[in-house]
């Protein structure tokens, strides 16, 4: 798809590669740096893993109002082909809602989240700056301006396709999978996709690759 | 709901901890006078959506754009109670 992809590879060959799907709009900004720590934790455990940009994300070139969920699962499927060797696919909340197209031995979703709540989230901010600058707008009138004409969210200028396609979109069942939340009995660590200023964790990304590791065994890689 | 104002008060200062990363002790010291939104700055625009939506998921509610002005998110006693009459609602 011509997009940039940030690639990181073990020292020796690779187990597998792992296609990291990161979260959607700014949760991605605040997760990034734990989920490079996790690619770089995943290498020392032997595996190639690669985080590539969506269209119309981080350096794309492509417009993201020309940009919808079908174009960013066709976009994935594409990377994935293109990777040679068994492949794993790790995805973080609104990158769940993309990640069914692809080819692979295994999926593993972390924190997913419904495509609804991400985009009254973004709708909400947009609610909220406006009334900060004396502008009256509401959930609904918004809305409805989305179903004709690109909408400014949070910094994002969304299509209509894309603002309906989040409002309907929900995580898609897929084998074999393993779905992971935060806490005791999945990955410890604080919901950093939430938070207003990136953090990072390091003790997480050790967890997400450890978890990310022992279920590519169970997918059959070795 | 089961909802008891020790378990939203709970819940309430773990989501304002999660969402601006204020670290348990800072979230525990906050008291019913603290002021939020203009007070903190990390609670920007995208804050206050992220902490309604928040509210929403973990406090099992739903709230209306009506229902919010800028009071509620003035002072952490002012959201708690807030929180409070949408759970008994």
């Amino acid at each position: 798809m011509g997009e940039h992809h940030l690639r990181i590879e073990p020292a020796g060959a690779s187990r597998a590669t792992i296609l990291i799907v990161p979260p959607l709009f700014e949760e991605a900004n605040r997760t990034r740096r734990t989920l490079v720590l996790a690619m770089r934790a995943l290498a020392a455990q032997g595996f190639a893993a690669i985080m590539p940009d969506l269209p119309g994300q981080n350096e794309s070139l492509v417009p993201l109002e020309h940009v919808d969920l079908a174009g960013w699962q066709a976009a994935l499927a594409e990377v994935a082909a293109d990777i040679d060797g068994p492949l794993l696919v790790a995805s973080l909340r609104g990158g769940c809602l993309i990640d069914h197209q692809v080819k692979a031995a295994g999926w593993w979703r972390l924190a997913p989240v419904g495509g609804a709540s991400l985009l009254r989230t973004l709708i909400r901010a947009r609610v909220s700056a406006d009334r900060e600058a004396g502008v009256t707008s509401s959930l609904e009138s918004l809305t409805e301006t989305a179903q004709r004409e690109p909408l400014l969210l949070a910094g994002n200028r969304l299509s209509p396709a894309m603002i309906a396609g989040l409002g309907s979109a929900e995580v898609q069942p897929i084998e074999p999978l393993r779905s992971v939340a935060l806490g005791a009995d999945g990955i410890a660590g604080t919901p950093l996709w939430l938070r207003a200023e990136p953090g990072e964790d390091a003790a997480m990304a050790e967890a997400i690759a450890d978890d990310i590791a022992s279920w590519s065994a169970i997918c059959g890689i070795n | 709901m089961t909802d008891t104002p020790a378990t939203v008060d709970a819940t309430l200062r773990a989501l304002l901890a999660d969402i601006l990363g204020l670290g348990e002790a800072r979230a525990a010291a906050l008291t019913e006078d603290s002021g939020l939104f203009g007070e903190l700055p990390e609670f920007d625009s995208m804050a206050v959506a992220t902490v309604l939506t928040e509210m929403e998921d973990r406090l099992g509610i739903i709230i209306d754009d009506d229902e919010i002005d800028g009071e509620i998110f003035e002072t952490y006693g002012n959201l708690l109670a807030f929180s409070l009459r949408k759970v008994t609602d």
